[in-house]
């Protein structure tokens, strides 16, 4: 449904039609949402008992949409006398001003009116098509229309009032409207979502009333958000918008936990995953550690107060886990799905302790560092006294809800992610391979906390000398001899599931690769069998499970890629990651700069552009962080110590890249970077970017003062 | 019934200190309704260390249930959080005092401690 218009603040958002109408079936995404649950599933407006036709949809901001629109059959425009303004915004529930201008030299009168109703739907009902067993009621309270749903002490309700005299009924308003010739009538119209918990009864919608219009708080923080990431300058003028493309999207991707007002992390995608979920928001808090690290402080803070603490089997939870996924509706009350929060991932608990030492090594905040101390440790002793599910030393993970946890708990979630390469799919529990190379690199990043940090050397030790054994293991169980790369996973039986896929490069990332692998593992990535000229397929051409627009199974997916770039750098590839960036930003480029989830895997030279993923989400946090985190890794940012060390390797075809103001324990820094070839003249769809000969890197890097 | 309520907070009382908690501090009270009455437990939290008393002072957090509930989350039979949205458990003010103090709410649902795994890499170091 292109037609559709999203516009949201946060988990509220608002789904309509091109004429800001909504009217939904139980099944149909529109809505105006909060919190997961469906708070208006009918709002139509209609002059003198007709609807109106779009004329044309601003989409101002992520928060704030306006729909001009005309009476009329639709399909031949009548010289109308009447024209339509809706603005609408979204924040704390909604807010539409409507203005009638009257274009005729004679006044009229008009019915108008807004038609109103609501099914209280659970977002997971939406997506199921299942059914409510609760009651709906209507009330007028004075000037407001109340639309209501209860369920034994369960409540939501909805609030409708406007600013102009109505006639309030139980489905609407009705407004009996006179404008003078060539004049105009407006009304605001105020949507509120009222219910229990968490948030406490009602919530308004939180604006700022100036002289002009009515303004979501929100949009001064996108501003103050804007003005303080680093500013990019660069000849590649689709680098710059994609640039600023991710950095509007991330900040509509922000999501305040209801317990840390004012604070922000990233949910997983939008409109439908705005919630927290454990590896999203730690994936997407890590690639934009650079650009900001406030999504970081808020996501291990967050998790940190959600960390699981007792066996329950129903959400998969185990003392020191990190949660998967929290949501708020009605099937999550009444415990007929487990997000209360949800357990069931088995990477974002070591990820968590990847991202708390990141964090440090660009903020110098050591404060927060021993305030999350317990939590650290406590994800620690997770991957030893629950994740080892099969007393090999491995973190491999098996659901214990079987009826709606989730099977497989790593990034690769589909069904069939996981296979042997002639397709068969191993039984649980499933080590795979990425799984590990987080305990490691969790392992030895702990051990440098609690050295520098926690001071506690012998907690240090013993944590790397269990990282050197992992690899050491690792790197002989895991290994497949006749491939000369790392099988996917480890099945029940300890046997290697064979099937080469882009996960051996987040290995690369982890670290866990003994040296001498390294290089076979890179060979393996570029190769054409992974490397598909845009990016390094999720599954490799030739196994038997290969889709070139299979989810997990063959698609390119832009946060994969980043990390694998990140990795190629930590083992001195950054030929090979440039090349990654190079092929990711291009094909950023044809989506206008917002990368999607994934895309297909088809050879490059096949279709010149990268075909879209029918059903991917978008923007997806993790892939709005993508171009982020290449940005990273092009120019190769590594805080050490006090500084930050800036190693550029530039794409061919990049001339020159800068990235000003990167904030971190240092105060504030520029970082250039300068390739051979100008491109200012080269548009669109210029040749695959290559790799520099070593010397055309020159690195600088300048202190500079804190401009504040 | 009450026991497991009075347990909990007597025994945060005993232990008079909870790691999990060292970065939060302020007052927090439990009205628990048990009939025609309600009980009060009033905790005052600084820096994780915890003094634990048995009135109705001003608190920064409030949580309200009944008496049953409560027991029933502390012996993980009910989930905290989903009795919240359901609105059997209500809370007001300072929610990350709650949700960081609803950590010590440790029932054991499921399995229990065979769950615990071999310690592979603990036992090898």
């Amino acid at each position: 449904m292109s037609s559709d218009v999203k516009i949201l603040d946060g988990n509220t958002f608002v789904v309509s039609d091109n004429a800001g109408d909504i009217d939904a079936s139980l099944t149909d995404p529109t809505g105006l949402f909060s919190f997961d649950t469906r708070f208006l599933s009918k709002w139509v407006l209609t002059i003198d008992g007709r609807r109106l036709n779009p004329l044309s949809v601003d989409d101002l901001q992520y928060f704030e949409a306006r729909f001009f629109l005309v009476p009329g059959t639709g399909t031949v425009y009548v010289d109308a006398k009447l024209s339509v303004i809706r603005q609408r915004a979204v924040g704390g529930g909604f807010h539409e001003e409507l203005t009638i201008l009257n274009h005729d030299d004679k006044a009229v009168d008009l019915d108008v009116r807004i038609e109103a109703g609501c099914d209280f739907a659970d977002l997971f009902e939406v997506k199921d098509a299942l059914k409510k067993s609760g009651d709906y009621f209507q009330r007028i309270d004075g000037d407001r229309l109340v639309l209501g749903y209860r369920r034994e002490t369960f409540e939501r309700e909805t609030w409708i009032s406007a600013t102009a005299p109505a006639t309030v009924d139980e489905h609407g308003l009705t407004f009996a409207v006179t404008i003078a010739p060539h004049g105009s009538w407006t009304t605001d119209l105020h949507v509120a979502t009222g219910m229990d918990a968490p948030g406490q009864g009602v919530a308004h919608p939180k604006y700022e009333r100036n002289a002009k219009k009515a303004r979501p708080n929100m949009a001064r923080s996108l501003d103050k958000w804007l003005d303080e990431a680093p500013r990019l300058e660069c000849d590649w003028g689709s680098l710059k918008a994609t640039y600023q493309r991710s950095l509007v999207d991330l900040a509509a991707l922000r999501f305040s936990p209801v317990a840390l007002p004012g604070h922000y992390l990233p949910a997983a995608g939008l409109p439908w995953f705005m919630t927290m979920f454990g590896r999203d928001s730690i994936f997407t808090s890590l690639q934009a550690l650079p650009f900001s690290a406030e999504l970081a402080a808020t996501t291990l803070t967050a998790l940190a107060l959600w960390q699981g603490s007792q066996i329950d089997d129903f959400r998969d939870e185990d003392p020191g886990r990190i949660l998967h996924e929290q949501r708020f509706g009605e099937m999550t009350a009444f415990e007929e799905r487990p997000h209360s929060p949800y357990y069931g991932c088995a990477d974002a608990t070591p990820l968590y302790v990847v991202l708390l030492d990141e964090y440090e090594r660009w903020t110098g905040d050591t404060r927060r560092v021993r305030v999350l101390e317990a939590t650290a440790r406590a994800a620690l002793d997770w991957i030893d006294d629950y994740a080892d599910l099969q007393g090999n030393g491995y973190i491999s993970y098996k659901r214990r809800n079987e009826k709606t946890g989730l099977e497989n708990q790593c990034w690769k979630d589909s069904w069939d992610s996981i296979s042997y390469r002639d397709g068969r799919l191993p039984g649980f529990p499933r080590a795979t391979c990425e799984l590990q190379g987080y305990a490691y690199d969790a392992k030895m990043r702990g051990a440098r906390l609690a050295r520098e940090v926690w001071k506690d050397l012998a907690y240090a030790e013993r944590l790397e000398k269990q990282a050197a054994d992992l690899k050491r293991r690792f790197n002989r169980d895991f290994w497949v001899q006749d491939g000369e790369y790392f099988a996917l996973a480890l099945d029940a039986d300890g046997g290697q599931v064979d099937a080469l896929a882009s996960n051996i490069g987040h290995l690369l990332w982890s670290g866990i690769v003994d040296k001498n692998n390294a290089r076979k593992v890179v060979r393996r990535l570029m190769g054409t069998r992974l490397y598909s000229g845009w990016g390094v397929r999720t599954l490799a051409e030739g196994e038997g499970r290969y889709n070139p627009i299979g989810y997990h199974v063959g698609t390119i997916w832009p946060y994969d890629n980043s990390f694998i770039a990140w990795g190629l750098r930590r083992y001195g590839f950054k030929e090979e990651a440039a090349r990654i960036a190079a092929g990711i930003l291009d094909a950023a480029e044809f989506f206008e700069g917002r990368l999607p989830e994934a895309f297909g895997g088809y050879p490059r030279e096949l279709t010149k552009y990268p075909v879209q993923y029918p059903t991917a989400c978008s923007p997806q946090a993790w892939s709005t962080g993508a171009p982020l985190l290449l940005l990273r890794t092009m120019l190769g940012l590594e805080p050490i110590g006090d500084h930050l060390v800036v190693d550029p390797a530039l794409p061919q075809g990049i001339g020159h890249l800068e990235l000003l103001d990167i904030p971190g324990r240092w105060g504030h820094i520029d970082a250039f970077g300068r390739g051979t070839v100008d491109v200012a003249r080269m548009g669109r769809g210029r040749k695959q970017l290559g790799v520099l000969p070593a010397d055309a890197v020159r690195p600088t890097a300048r202190p500079r003062e804190h401009k504040h | 019934m009450a026991d497991v309520t009075r347990q909990f907070f007597e025994g945060l009382a005993a232990k008079g200190h909870e790691p999990l908690l060292e970065s939060f501090t302020g007052t927090l009270r439990f009205d628990l309704r048990d009939g025609e009455r309600t009980e009060h437990w009033y905790v005052v939290l600084t820096r994780g260390d915890i003094v634990v008393a048995h009135d109705d002072g001003d608190a920064e957090a409030v949580m309200g249930t009944d008496l049953a509930t409560f027991d029933a989350i502390l012996s993980g039979e009910m989930n905290a959080m989903a009795a919240l949205l359901r609105g059997v458990v209500t809370m007001h003010g300072r929610s990350i005092l709650l949700l960081a103090f609803q950590r010590l709410f440790r029932g054991s649902v499921g399995a229990g401690d065979e769950l615990r795994t071999a310690g592979y890499s603990r036992e090898r170091s």
